[in-house]
This record gives structure tokens, C-alpha cells and sequence, in this order.
């Protein structure tokens, strides 16, 4: 321990400009790395959720299968079906109606796919990385959008609730309805999205683009 | 932040998938194309003869029960324990200490994860920008790593939000005498776009 909080303060030592502002401690180079994997598990789904509600739906089957064998063994009358017949059917396949098969075995099929694209997907949550000195920090696009919006609408002279924001993964899209009679500047607008944007630092980085209605609303 | 292995989530879908992928395009072709069709109703009576042949030989003693049923109830049984052990691992990894360190000979320095949580939800929960705060500590890489979650009130712009936090954290570096890495999380959600527009600056 002793050693590592040596080479910590030496690490500062070497980087004294590492918290620019100077203000409280300077972040540990040691701290990168474990931000970088923090910000990566973060931003990206672990796909619990289908990865639970998938081994609760193959529990429930072997345990069915399980069943039907100890009552098998037991002599007893199956719940379901009992497991001789089940050998029987699968390999009965071919007698039984082709439609219904054919159906059944190509949504399965299907559902197999969508479990595969799942499991080899990003799976990309609707998250950014801002920029910062101290900690690791993910905001959410809608904090983004929101934010954008007010400043927007402030920019451009219309209500609040005429600004609407949609932020993705590379753009944020700015849709001002402007009060009929009042014209929105649109490169003033423009200029203080951008700068906003630019404010965050966030990653990836995401590119404005402003929409102004045709029509204004009267009374907005 | 917390310890689910991601990794093996992704492996236990794909195979999942893979399975019905092949079983389902399999019992598709079976009863569509023509060829695979005669070639499984020809392999019908082998298999079934096969099966039965294998069932007689492997009689449990003088009971006339083949002991290939037990066999496989055994392995479901196991299967079934894995994927309970598999479910009850995600989402662990919160942790009760922030740091140890051995400040003396004679003994060690443990500070709880409750200081640093409840000085920064002191710090924060007051502040009119966020409607929620909520601190967490992990152990991510056995490193404690504090998780300071953030609900933003409509239309705070997110650098001032994490400005706000930031200060917090740099205060309590100054208060336990060392950083602890942090993750911050500022998020929207329901109750912010309920609340009313924040008249900041």
C-alpha cells in the first residue's frame, strides 16, 4: 500500500498541471484507465434484462423436462408428455402438417437471429461523455436535448415550448416553431447551440442542426 | 459500475440464439425441402432402433430401468443450478468501504463509503438544479469508485450540473486527504420534464 501511495504522489508530482483550474486534488493518472472502462461499460447495455429472462424461460424448461422424467421412472402418467413420447414426435416431424412446422420452425429461426444480433450488437445506450477533469461523466441525450432547448428558444425568441430537441448518438436536431410575426435569427440560433455543444465536450461529438417552421403560431 | 459479466451475458444469448436459429431453420427444412425430408424419414427407424438398443443395454442393475434417464435428470439438475448461479450474479459489486490503509503498525484506517456518499448527498440534494440525487460506491477492478447519480431539472445545461458535482467531489478530496475516483450520472427521466423550466441565469 505503502508503495502505491508513493508512486500516486510522485504521479502528481510529475503532472502538477493535471487539475488545470487548480482548485482540490489533481486526478491520479491511475484513475484513467479505470474511468476509460467505467465510461465503456456506461455507455453500452449489459444486456441483463433478455440474458435473465432468458435463463428463467431455460430453467423452467429443463425443470419441466426434469419433471417428466422422475415421473417417467416413477410409472406415473405424464404431466405433458411423457419423455418417450417427446423422442417419438421430434422424430415424427415429418408426418405431422407441413404448415404448421413450417411456421413454428421459422419463427423460432427468427427469434434465433434477433437473439443473435442481441448478443453481437453494441447495444449503445442513449448516453454521451462529458468532458471533465475530477470524474468520469455520462449525461443522458435528453439532459443534452433539454438543455439545448432552453437555450434555443432563449436564442431565437420563442417560447420554450416551441423548441423541441432530438439528440442521437452524432446530431442533435433543433426544431424552433416561431411566434407568427416574430422572424427567428436562424445564425444566432446556430451560433448558440453550437457553442453549447462545444461547452460539453462530449463524446462522441455531436453536430447541431437547426430547423425553423415554415409557419409560425399565433399567440405562442 | 457493478460486476456483471458482461461478457458472458453476450455468450449464454448467442448460444441461446444460435440454438434456435439452427433447431428452428432445421424443422423448417425438414418438413420444406424434399431431400431433407426423405433423408429424415429414412433415418427414422435406425435412430429409434439405435435408441432402444442403447436403453436395454445400459439396465440399471436387475430393475429393466436404463440408468441414461437418471443420467440426464443429473445434468439438468446441474444445468438448472448454473443458471440460477448465473442469474444471481448480475448486478453485484456495491461495496461498504471507501478506504483502508494501514496508517500505523499497530493497526488500519477504514473509512466507510457511507462518509463519502452522505457528504456529497449533503452537498448536492440541496442545490435547485436537481430534482433527485443519489450516491453509491463499487468496487470496480478492487478499487472503491463512487457513483454519484444526478436527476437534472428541465433545461439545466449539463456542464453546470457537472460543474456542481465536480466541486462536491473535489471538496471531499480535500476532506478524506485523498480522491476517490467517481462516475457521475446525470440523467433526465420522468420527474424532470414534469417539473417546471429552472429561471437560472
Amino acid at each position: 500500500m505503502t508503495t502505491t501511495l508513493t508512486s500516486l504522489d510522485t504521479a502528481q508530482d510529475a503532472r502538477p498541471d493535471s487539475a488545470s483550474n487548480g482548485s482540490g486534488t489533481p486526478v491520479p493518472a491511475s484513475f484513467t484507465r479505470l474511468y476509460r472502462r467505467i465510461a465503456r461499460r456506461e455507455t453500452h447495455s449489459p444486456r441483463s434484462l433478455l440474458a435473465i429472462v432468458l435463463a428463467v424461460i431455460v430453467i423452467v424448461a429443463l425443470a419441466w423436462v426434469g419433471t417428466e422424467i422422475v415421473i417417467a421412472l416413477l410409472g406415473a402418467p405424464a404431466l405433458l408428455v411423457a419423455p418417450a413420447d417427446m423422442f417419438a414426435g421430434t422424430l415424427g416431424l415429418v408426418d405431422a402438417p407441413v404448415a404448421i412446422v413450417a411456421t413454428a420452425g421459422i419463427l423460432v429461426a427468427v427469434i434465433g437471429l434477433v437473439l443473435v444480433i442481441a448478443a453481437v450488437s453494441p447495444g449503445r445506450r442513449a448516453r454521451h461523455l462529458l468532458s471533465a477533469e475530477r470524474t468520469a461523466i455520462v449525461v443522458d441525450n435528453e439532459v443534452i436535448a433539454s438543455a439545448l432547448a432552453r437555450h434555443a428558444s432563449l436564442a431565437g425568441n420563442v417560447d420554450p415550448d416551441n423548441a423541441s430537441v432530438s439528440v442521437s448518438h452524432r446530431h442533435a436536431v433543433v426544431h424552433l416553431t416561431p411566434t407568427s410575426g416574430i422572424p427567428v435569427d436562424r445564425a444566432v440560433v446556430t451560433e448558440a447551440v453550437t457553442r453549447q455543444l462545444d461547452s460539453y465536450g462530449l463524446r462522441p461529438p455531436v453536430s447541431a442542426r437547426i430547423q425553423i417552421a415554415e409557419n409560425g403560431r399565433i399567440g405562442a | 459500475m457493478n460486476s456483471t459479466n458482461r461478457a458472458a451475458n453476450r455468450l449464454f444469448i448467442l448460444v441461446i440464439g444460435l440454438t434456435l436459429l439452427v433447431v428452428g431453420a432445421g424443422a423448417a427444412a425438414t418438413v420444406l425441402v424434399p431431400v431433407v425430408r426423405d433423408g429424415w424419414s429414412d433415418a427414422t427407424g435406425p435412430v429409434t432402433h439405435q435408441v432402444s438398443t442403447w436403453l436395454q443395454q445400459t439396465a440399471l442393475g436387475d430393475t429393466g430401468v436404463s440408468w441414461i434417464m437418471p443420467a440426464v435428470l443429473v445434468l439438468l439438475v446441474i444445468a438448472v443450478i448454473v443458471l440460477v448461479v448465473f442469474i444471481a450474479r448480475q448486478g453485484r459489486g456495491h461495496t461498504s468501504v471507501a478506504l483502508t490503509e494501514p496508517t500505523s503498525e499497530h493497526g488500519t484506517t477504514v473509512v466507510e463509503a457511507a462518509v463519502a456518499e452522505h457528504a456529497l448527498e449533503e452537498a448536492i440534494s440541496a442545490r435547485p438544479e436537481f430534482v433527485a440525487s443519489h450516491v453509491s460506491t463499487y468496487r470496480v477492478r478492487r478499487t472503491p469508485v463512487l457513483k454519484i447519480s444526478v436527476t437534472c431539472r428541465r433545461g439545466v445545461s449539463p456542464r453546470d450540473a457537472a460543474r456542481i458535482v465536480e466541486d462536491a467531489v473535489r471538496a471531499l478530496d480535500e476532506l478524506l486527504g485523498r480522491p476517490l475516483p467517481a462516475l457521475v450520472q446525470i440523467s433526465g427521466g420522468f420527474r424532470s420534464r414534469v417539473t417546471a423550466t429552472t429561471r437560472l441565469q
